[in-house]
């Protein structure tokens, strides 16, 4: 029996990068997803290294330097950079502590509703007769109350600090996801790949896992990048509210919190923190955008 | 040689709800199907959209459960067979897709696609599958180092190739392809018709042919089955019907297909107006409203299927439109 | 003068250096003719039309010596001319019918909107013309139809609706890309009749473009066939069936089933069309050709006229004249 050969005699591996190149290569072509990665990768080299990149101790009060200027200002002083506050800590490694804080808080919060999120989307899908609706009917119920508002009320509950925090905003983000997951999810079901796969005999867990989920990561990684950001913003108004992390702790948003006072004073105290948090917002949307358009999952062609 | 497949009056209704206040309609999307597939031979189910087609793919891959009739693979019955059982059957019937941009996972390497129904259904030890999957791609003419590609590296026709091995990993008894064919080009389709054969005669396999184009049917198929709004019309060996169909519908089929040497004696058959709407088929022979040849009876009393010169009709006017 | 004259064109995709889809292509269409463009996939049937109509966006560069409609040059035509001419003299029907006709609007509205447009029609006198057109690509209970809405019609009946919109303003030119592949037999059959029925009765040119040689040799007059970008074939239906010139065409007509003579195996062409990357340097059949010589590895053949046609090749087939 004889085999037609299909191939041209070109180097084949030119032609065709690996999915991680080829994601790399749609990812840099927009530059303002770049700019917004190399903010992020600053953030987290501040969280990573505070304790050895920041000037001083961040809870250390210089009583003699209440309320100094920036540097570059009249009356401030080389040492403390960006100034101190209205207690005399250094505001700038204030703020290199409080991206340790802010990455932490976006982290542990997406990880905590994502991961849950898919699996109740999964179930959702899978089984649309019954269980599905159900889950959906409670995720209406806790999208319809405003997440802030729903936020407050858990950590109200609970009482403040950065865990209750963190499981607050995790659970206000989490009926996105299941929402996003199951929706991704019933996409894929129609399609004859999955067909396919059950009629190989794949098992419940496998066509879910293996079969399915891949295929549903585009949405969800965007979706997580932004969430990302909207917990930051969450903590930082949550702790604006004196809700969340407490003082001492340099959270920017507690920071925030506590100048509101000095606002005409030593608008520093207030204008850089709030900068930072917006930096790093946009930073993050920047690179979720880039994210989005880099998984957009066309169709891809061999020519 | 013994029947790998046999079907006895296969019937499929659905339910549609048409609201709150309104009883549900039923969509009767396949109704009394039978047939019999021997190994290695290849029934062609013809028709046009809303024939029944899909819903008997379905039925056959055991995709969904018949609502009533018999359904046998390698003569182990479909209704009532207990797990272990089912499992078995899992591996005798496979199917080939029609959209070849869909019917591969695309976050999935085509080696691990192929080697998942070994992975699943044997005991086999990581280098035995792969061994096995380099051997089915060396068949279907891939090359080795396809096996770390994804599926959107290739064009139609190599993923076809793809699912088709795929699908024959298993050396099912069944492989029911729906429309395997229709979305490519001419050379390719009979690259991959000629590769359809191969395998055919290499392992035995009975194939159940979905398909609109004719042309194909006729180059592949050993026995057809016309249908037509979910009843079968014609049935019966390949050459018998094209040569010379009994139906009104399988003779405006066959007339209604363009053909490269057009013969100006023979007058085209034309069938004005469209299927009717499967929520609300027309009383008696569901092809009167279209059928030239229809009488009162054919619009009151719907037609037996029945053997007449060698095949299976169900016509009342068989007899007298053919004289 | 012929309606269409086209000379020479290419379509490329990015600067001068990049690879045509459409390389150094000649056709011409004469008034009341039917002819039919047939190619596989990259063949660049489809982008060739697209070209005609202005419809290649940037990067595409359309360049030609000569692209005449109906003595205009297409080539030079901006905005309001060239609406004045695509969609009224010049007008096309796409494949999916479902697709382009826009969900969001009726029926009555979208064809109105043609008559509106190019015919000046407004009010009642465009709804009873309409009405008309619905009447003639033959939907049954038109005047019912002219507030459907395309998801409520199947796929013959949006094709149907799609035909009357293409011939609303009369034109001169209609191309119809892959008209009934996603359709069935029988609906395909009829809207061919009602596509070759219209083409008559007005005196159209028709361009058909298709895969489907078989609708070609039912329906149209000249055949051009395709290959990677170029004209390989241009005849006279029915010869280039019966004797074909060109090894490309011979080798389509080898592969369609009807013509297997009984044989299990079809006879194909090994190998695939040529993409970006590996574009022969001689005759872009030459891997494939089972007549290949040296020297067509080497040298690109033009298209040349012989009695019954013309064709791209060093050595064509069935000629009665030897040919270098």
């Amino acid at each position: 029996m004889t085999t037609e050969s299909l191939s041209t005699s070109l180097d084949q591996s030119l032609l065709y990068p690996s999915p991680l190149k080829e994601f790399w290569q749609a990812f840099a072509h927009n530059k303002g997803a770049v700019a917004g990665l190399a903010f992020m990768i600053l953030l987290v080299i501040c969280a990573l290294f505070a304790p050895w990149i920041a000037p001083h101790d961040p809870s250390e009060q210089y009583r003699e330097f209440l309320l100094t200027p920036p540097a570059w200002l009249e009356g401030g002083q080389l040492q403390f950079l960006l100034g101190t506050d209205e207690v005399g800590r250094d505001l700038l490694s204030r703020l290199i502590h409080g991206a340790r804080l802010s990455l932490l808080i976006g982290l542990a919060s997406v990880l905590m509703s994502l991961i849950p999120g898919i699996l109740l989307g999964l179930v959702a899908g899978f089984f649309p007769r019954l269980l599905g609706p159900s889950i959906m009917r409670l995720m209406d119920i806790m999208l319809a109350l405003p997440s802030l508002l729903l936020a407050v009320a858990i950590v109200a509950i609970l009482g403040p600090g950065l865990i209750n925090t963190i499981f607050a905003i995790a659970i206000v983000s989490l009926p996105s996801y299941v929402r996003l997951t199951r929706a991704a999810v019933m996409g894929e079901l129609n399609r004859d790949y999955v067909t396919a796969a059950r009629l190989a005999g794949a098992s419940l867990p496998r066509l879910m896992f293996i079969t399915v989920l891949p295929n549903c990561m585009a949405p969800l990684i965007v979706q997580a990048t932004l969430s990302f950001s909207s917990a930051i913003l969450d903590a930082a108004a949550l702790g604006f509210l004196g809700l969340g992390v407490q003082p001492p702790t340099p959270e920017w948003g507690t920071m925030l919190a506590s100048a509101r006072d000095y606002i005409e004073r030593a608008w520093w105290v207030v204008s850089l923190p709030g900068l930072t948090i917006l930096l790093s917002v946009l930073a993050i949307n920047l690179m979720g955008d880039g994210l989005r358009d880099a998984l957009d999952p066309k169709l891809k062609n061999a020519q | 040689m013994s029947a790998v497949l046999t079907a006895r009056d296969l019937t499929r209704h659905y339910e549609i709800s048409r609201g709150l206040f309104q009883p549900n309609a039923q969509v009767q999307a396949l109704n009394g199907v039978s047939f019999e597939l021997q190994a290695g031979k290849t029934l062609a189910v013809v028709g046009e959209s809303g024939c029944g087609k899909s819903t008997l793919a379905r039925a056959l891959t055991l995709i969904e459960e018949p609502s009533s009739g018999s359904l046998q693979i390698a003569g182990q019955e479909v209704t009532g067979a207990s797990k272990a059982q089912r499992k078995q059957l899992r591996r005798d019937v496979q199917m080939v897709f029609q959209n070849p941009y869909a019917s591969l996972n695309p976050r999935q390497k085509v080696g691990d696609q192929l080697g998942e129904p070994l992975l699943i259904n044997t005991q086999l030890s990581r280098l035995e599958r792969r061994e096995r999957v380099q051997a089915m791609m060396q068949q279907v003419g891939l090359r080795p180092e396809h096996y770390q590609r994804y599926p959107h590296m290739f064009s139609g026709g190599q993923r076809q190739r793809i699912a088709l091995a795929r699908a024959m990993m298993l050396q099912p008894k069944v492989l029911v392809a729906d429309e395997p064919t229709s979305a490519l080009d001419v050379s390719i389709q009979a690259q991959v018709l000629n590769l359809f054969m191969d395998l055919q005669e290499q392992f035995n396999t009975g194939y159940v042919f979905i398909s609109h184009n004719l042309s194909v049917v006729r180059h592949v198929a050993d026995d057809v089955l016309v249908m037509y709004l979910g009843r079968p019309v014609e049935m019966g060996p390949s050459e018998l019907i094209y040569n010379r169909p009994l139906h009104p519908y399988t003779q405006a089929l066959l007339s209604a297909t363009p053909t490269i040497h057009p013969d100006p004696s023979k007058p085209k058959i034309k069938i004005s107006g469209e299927l009717p709407n499967p929520l609300s088929p027309p009383s008696g022979c569901a092809f009167h409203q279209r059928c030239p040849h229809a009488s009162e009876r054919c619009q009151v009393e719907q037609p037996a299927l029945r053997l007449l010169d060698a095949r299976q009709v169900a016509c009342h006017h068989a007899e007298q439109i053919n004289s | 003068m012929s309606l269409l004259d086209i000379k020479n064109l290419s379509v490329r995709f990015g600067d001068a250096t990049a690879i045509p889809v459409v390389d150094g292509l000649d056709l011409c269409v004469e008034k009341g003719e039917v002819l039919a463009i047939v190619g596989e996939s990259g063949s660049g049937k489809s982008v060739t039309m697209m070209a005609l109509m202005g419809l290649i966006d940037a990067p595409g560069i359309v360049t030609a010596d000569s692209l005449q409609f109906d003595g205009t040059d297409m080539l030079r035509l901006k905005g309001r001319q060239r609406r004045h001419i695509v969609g009224k003299d010049l007008s096309m029907v796409f494949q999916d019918p479902m697709t382009a006709l826009n969900p969001s609007f009726t029926v009555g509205f979208q064809i109105e909107e043609v008559l509106r447009q190019h015919m000046n029609l407004k009010g009642r006198a465009a709804r009873q013309r309409a009405l008309q057109l619905l009447d003639r690509v033959e939907i049954p209970a038109a005047a019912s139809r002219l507030n459907a809405y395309p998801h409520q019609l199947s796929g013959g009946m949006s094709q149907r609706v799609a035909i009357a919109m293409a011939i609303a303003a009369e034109p001169k030119l209609l191309i119809a890309d892959e008209p009934t592949t996603a359709l069935d037999v029988t609906i395909q059959a009829q809207i061919m009749d009602l596509l070759v029925g219209l083409q008559r009765e007005q005196n159209m040119g028709l361009v058909l473009i298709t895969h489907d040689l078989a609708v070609v040799a039912e329906t149209a007059q000249r055949v051009c066939v395709m290959y990677a970008g170029q004209a390989v074939e241009i005849g006279n239906v029915p010869q280039l069936f019966t004797t074909p010139s060109h090894p490309y065409t011979e080798a389509l007509l080898k592969a369609i089933p009807e013509h297997s003579q009984g044989q299990r195996r079809l006879i194909t062409l090994p190998g695939i069309v040529p993409g970006r990357y590996d574009r022969p340097l001689g005759c872009l059949l030459s891997p494939r050709c089972p007549y290949a010589q040296a020297h067509c590895r080497e040298q690109r053949p033009t298209l040349d006229d012989h009695d019954r046609g013309a064709a791209r090749c060093f050595y064509p087939l069935n000629l009665t004249a030897e040919v270098a």
